[in-house]
């Protein structure tokens, strides 16, 4: 479970989030919402320990990510906004070296990474250096990366994004069974119907502050539209007027 | 596995497939032995042809007494015929000895008899030759003077009021070390090189690649990552050091370096003695190339500022020059000097004392630790990552 409250950073003169709250929790998948520039990737990276807020707390599973960075990073597992692989080294290497990272032991990690391999269907690219990837064999990568040490929260940052439809599906079909897992799923995206199809609950942001939260009906009904598309727009032109 | 551990391991292996940087921390130790036996082995040769080569004349039979007693002294002769300016300008000939026609009646009437030698002073290539006739003839003049002015009952003394006597104390094996004193430098400036690939591409590589943010979200405290870079780096630097010593030290014994009079020997232990003063430099030179590496966005960005590193180890070579004053205990402790001094002395043959080795190795790890720990509190910022 990640609890977040009030959180503000600002970069120089520019505040990238006013303030933000939301609770996102265990086996439930909580979309993060908004145009781009909103605030979301900023708010995703105070809670993964990369950026340090001005004032607000985020925490994982009840621990501080600003007082115990390490205890609370043990607890998730994150999909960046940038991919970030090497392109010399194997899909299973990277794997590996992040699993080696969080302390599993090798016995453990060898285990761990064939089921993850097995899990998103990469037995073919496994043993390739990630060089020359797709965009969607990169993605299949970092996400076996991101679950090697089995966290209780997952963080994704646009997970969807520019994925072909094959892929589309193996994420959401991994998103699907990681909540069933009981696993709190967290993630960012500007589609609409990707997060009305996946989300559980919804957080809009827009400049750098929530403004709805709840269930694709929830939202609709609020801002008294049919379609949570229609909402979106009515509720984050509200805000920039 | 310790996280260290594993980010040493990752940074070897994909350092390894990197052909290019596996190429530039390899050619480096293989190239400086190469040219050193190339060049070597070029002055010698031209030493003793030197000696070989015949010496072109001009009139030879003019000075029959002066040519008996260069014969004597090993000289062999070709006669020459033609003009000796167009023959040295067209570079037929290094120099060409005319003996002019008055030589005799002069040298008969004790007057100073000329003899002429043609040359080029320009050509590098043919300087040995023509300083080793002036040399004889110098010699030649000395032995008639002295001779004439016996005769004459004046002891030859007189012409040599105050003479400097030379007395060397400098063991052959110490000319011989002088003589090659830029190859301390290269095996100093190796620890520069080998790792430098390393260790840019494993900081501004990865600023370059934007993988800093999947790794640093990893949780382990930024100094492990730091550490594990450095060490890979810093093995990368060891074995280019080594192999560059090595290379030298088998290069130097395949010299026939006995043919300019002088000696070069090392034993095992010597070697063994010069890898133990060096590879401490291995970990500095990795270590200033990480904090710098650090700073730059791009590889790009980072060779331009790693490239001023160079000079570093040339610094020492540069100081003993210009302050040729012997070597105090303190300056073992100045990494780079310590390195130069060491390496210079234990091939030299000179004994150097232990403390020399443990002074130099602790002041250099210090300050290497010292700039990791810089480095670490770099990587700890926001802008690592974001900018």
């Amino acid at each position: 479970m990640i609890t977040v409250c009030n959180l503000r950073k600002t970069f120089g003169d520019v505040t990238a989030i006013e303030n933000i709250s939301l609770t996102a929790e265990n086996g439930r998948v909580t979309g993060l919402l908004g145009p781009n520039g909103a605030g979301k990737s900023t708010t995703l990276r105070v809670i993964y320990g990369l950026v340090k807020p001005d004032s607000g707390s985020a925490e994982i599973d009840g621990t501080d990510i600003t007082t115990s960075p390490q205890a609370a990073q043990q607890k998730m597992g994150v999909l960046p906004d940038q991919l970030g692989l090497y392109p010399r080294l194997t899909g299973r290497e990277h794997v590996q070296y992040f699993g080696r990272l969080h302390g599993l032991s090798e016995d453990a990690l060898g285990a761990r990474t064939d089921d993850l391999i097995r899990m998103l269907s990469m037995e073919t690219i496994a043993d390739r250096r990630t060089e020359g990837f797709s965009h969607g064999e990169r993605m299949k990568v970092c996400l076996a990366r991101a679950l090697v040490h089995d966290p209780g929260n997952i963080l994704l940052d646009e997970p969807t994004n520019g994925l072909d439809v094959m892929t589309t599906r193996t994420v959401r079909e991994l998103i699907g069974q990681l909540r069933d897992q009981g696993v709190n799923v967290l993630f960012s995206s500007h589609l609409m119907h990707e997060v009305s199809r996946l989300c559980d609950h919804i957080v809009i942001i827009s400049g750098g502050k929530v403004v709805a939260e709840g269930s694709t009906e929830q939202i609709s009904d609020a801002a008294g539209e049919d379609n949570l598309e229609d909402a979106f727009v009515k509720l984050v032109e509200g805000v920039l007027n | 596995m310790s996280p260290v551990r594993a980010v040493f391991i990752k940074e070897l292996l994909d350092s390894l497939r990197d052909k290019k940087a596996v190429m530039s921390a390899m050619l480096f130790p293989i190239f400086g032995p190469a040219v050193i036996y190339f060049m070597m082995t070029a002055m010698i040769s031209i030493r003793s042809e030197v000696q070989e080569t015949a010496v072109p004349i001009q009139n030879m039979d003019n000075a029959p007494h002066l040519i008996r007693w260069l014969t004597e002294r090993g000289v062999t002769f070709e006669r020459f015929d033609g003009d000796a300016r167009d023959a040295v300008e067209a570079k037929d000939k290094d120099f060409v000895l005319i003996i002019p026609d008055a030589y005799q009646k002069r040298f008969a009437e004790s007057r100073t008899a000329y003899v002429e030698v043609v040359h080029d002073s320009s050509r590098a290539d043919a300087q040995a030759a023509t300083q080793r006739i002036a040399s004889l003839i110098r010699g030649y003049n000395g032995e008639i003077a002295a001779l004439r002015l016996i005769t004459r009952g004046v002891s030859p003394d007189v012409m040599r009021a105050v003479e400097a006597r030379e007395i060397e104390i400098a063991s052959k094996q110490q000319i011989a070390a002088r003589a090659l004193t830029f190859i301390p430098m290269y095996i100093v400036l190796a620890a520069f090189v080998s790792g430098m690939g390393v260790a840019v591409d494993s900081t501004a590589g990865e600023r370059e690649r934007s993988t800093l943010e999947a790794l640093l979200i990893n949780p382990v405290d930024r100094s492990v990552f730091v550490t594990g870079k450095w060490l890979a780096a810093a093995g990368f630097a060891s074995v280019g050091v080594i192999l560059t010593m090595l290379l030298c030290v088998i290069v130097l014994q395949h010299i026939p370096l006995e043919e300019l009079g002088l000696k070069f020997q090392v034993t095992p232990m010597q070697v063994i003695a010069m890898v133990l003063a060096t590879f401490p430099l291995a970990f500095l030179a990795t270590s200033m190339q990480l904090l710098l590496g650090s700073f730059a966005k791009s590889f790009k960005d980072a060779q331009s500022y790693i490239g001023f590193l160079v000079f570093l180890p040339m610094a020492p070579a540069i100081f003993t020059v210009f302050n040729p004053i012997a070597t105090q205990t303190w300056m073992f402790a100045i990494p780079c000097l310590g390195q130069h001094l060491l390496l210079t002395d234990v091939m030299g043959g000179k004994p150097v004392p232990a403390v020399g080795y443990v002074l130099s190795a602790i002041s250099t790890m210090i300050v290497a630790a010292g700039l990791v720990q810089v480095t670490a509190r770099f990587f700890k910022r926001e802008s690592i990552i974001f900018s």
